[in-house]
């Protein structure tokens, strides 16, 4: 607990302060070489999807912005063969879903939509960039909190349950490879809408 | 968008905090100068209060009936909660309900850590799911803005000031070296303008705080109107319910979203803004989401 979060607390505007804060998208990129280490340590495959979780904002400047966030992945799909559709799930959160075997165009995707959420100011409504892996039919995804600025591993196991030690171990082998959130109080799961599903759909 | 900042709401917060502790210094000193035994009571208090904050989460649940619920009782509840505070940039707080008919919902623990939210079921059959993420992510951010301690430390002295009110005559009976009958007399006095004049400017921080969770709900969620549209909702059901519930919550109105009125109570002595003028606030940001 910092001094200036103290000083936020004693005005009451560390709630508006932390809604508001900016995202910032260039921690993305480390996912890259994630992917590598991913499958060359762990024999985790890239799932071919990732996607961009965000909440919205009641007002139409934003509906433009998602607009735009919209053409922009419709050229992309155009030039590197990234598929691109939009998903709202059932807590009325929204998603960006983007398909591409190359992991390298799934960061850069996921990068170029982040980034023109933050460039109209609109950076705070971003959730999370989800990535998913598989391994012999085992779910694995990395999650990417843009408010905590950090990633933390999430191994859906059944119907709401979580493979602890299979997050731990992801945890152990990226370590210092990506930013991990060392709190695990903030290791939020992303639960799909129906068992078996992935968090984006 | 920028959201504007709200100086005018900081500036009253500070001033009336300011104001506070002024009058605290003056109290302490006055105690000091005329009593040394009531100095006692202080250190008493003092470990009670400590006692008080460090088991408030539990204490405040167990006195509203409230009960923690497991994710797979209440799993959208849990789903809402989750989400919105990783919006917040908390950790996840345990979540209760409480069953009661009166629609309500309040925030308790002394930290960030430690903290809980609490909706009655009264709450969850009143309001749509727009209207009940409007209420829980202001009582996110009365979590994340430290109410529980932020208040605890504000009444610390003022219910010293009460109980010196109280239970000082007993110090009096010319037993005491230092000041003697006189000087306990003194300390009664000034308390009890103490406490009279720290109730007052401890409302009036209380509100100011409602309307900073009101500002930091909003930003959550991103949707003013429904938490807006939550509190006339609440507001409108609160006179129909039965009064019983009342007097057995009132004690609990300091950390309600809408308090719970006895009879006429003025402007100066609630805890909480009146619904429209917090109403008139998220409709004003409504406005400038709309024209940035």
């Amino acid at each position: 607990m910092g001094l200036f979060d103290t000083i936020r607390s004693v005005f009451g505007t560390s709630a508006e302060a932390d809604a508001t804060r900016d995202a910032d998208p260039e921690d993305l990129f480390g996912m890259s070489t994630a992917y590598l280490t991913m499958e060359a340590e762990l024999d985790f495959r890239p799932l071919g999807t990732a996607a961009l979780c965000f909440s919205s904002v009641d007002s139409t400047d934003f509906a433009d912005t998602v607009d735009e966030v919209e053409a922009i992945l419709h050229a992309g799909e155009e030039e590197t063969g990234t598929g691109f559709r939009r998903h709202r799930d059932d807590h009325g959160y929204h998603w960006v879903v983007l398909d591409d075997d190359d992991p390298e165009d799934l960061v850069t995707s996921v990068h170029f939509a982040a980034d023109t959420f933050v460039e109209q100011g609109y950076g705070s409504r971003l959730l999370a960039a989800v990535f998913g892996f598989e391994r012999d039919g085992q779910r694995a995804y990395w999650i990417y909190s843009f408010r905590r600025g950090a990633y933390y591993p999430f191994a859906p196991a059944g119907d709401h349950e979580r493979d602890q030690r299979l997050e731990f171990k992801l945890e152990t082998v990226l370590d210092g490879e990506l930013d991990v959130e060392d709190d695990e109080g903030y290791w939020y799961p992303l639960w799909p809408d129906a068992p078996g599903g992935h968090p984006w759909n | 968008m920028e959201w504007k900042s709200d100086w005018g709401l900081r500036g009253r917060m500070v001033l009336t905090m300011f104001l506070l502790f002024a009058l605290y210094i003056v109290f302490v000193a006055v105690l000091w100068e005329f009593t040394g035994s009531l100095l006692l009571i202080v250190l008493t208090m003092g470990l009670f209060s400590l006692g008080q904050f460090f088991f408030s989460d539990r204490l405040a649940l167990y006195s509203m009936g409230a009960r923690t619920v497991e994710e797979d009782e209440y799993p959208r509840l849990h789903a809402m909660v989750g989400r919105l505070s990783q919006q917040a940039d908390l950790p996840k707080p345990k979540v209760a309900v409480a069953d009661s008919n009166v629609p309500n919902a309040f925030a308790t623990g002394r930290s960030r850590k430690n903290s809980a939210v609490c909706v009655t079921t009264g709450l969850l059959r009143t309001l749509d799911e727009d209207e009940l993420e409007g209420v829980l992510a202001h009582e996110l951010a009365h979590v994340k803005n430290r109410d529980v301690a932020v208040m605890t430390i504000a009444s610390f002295l003022s219910t010293l000031a009460f109980m010196v009110v109280r239970w000082g005559w007993l110090f009096g009976g010319g037993r005491d070296r230092q000041g003697g009958g006189g000087g306990v007399l003194v300390a009664i006095l000034v308390s009890l303008v103490v406490w009279i004049v720290s109730f007052l400017l401890i409302r009036a921080l209380s509100r100011y705080r409602e309307f900073a969770a009101d500002r930091g709900g909003a930003m959550i969620t991103g949707k003013p109107s429904a938490l807006a549209s939550a509190l006339l909702k609440i507001d409108g059901r609160m006179d129909r319910v039965p009064d019983r519930d009342m007097r057995e919550q009132a004690e609990m109105n300091a950390f309600f979203i809408i308090p719970i009125r006895s009879g006429i109570v003025g402007k100066l002595f609630s805890t909480h803004p009146s619904t429209e003028k917090r109403v008139e606030r998220l409709r004003d940001l409504e406005r400038e989401m709309e024209t940035v």
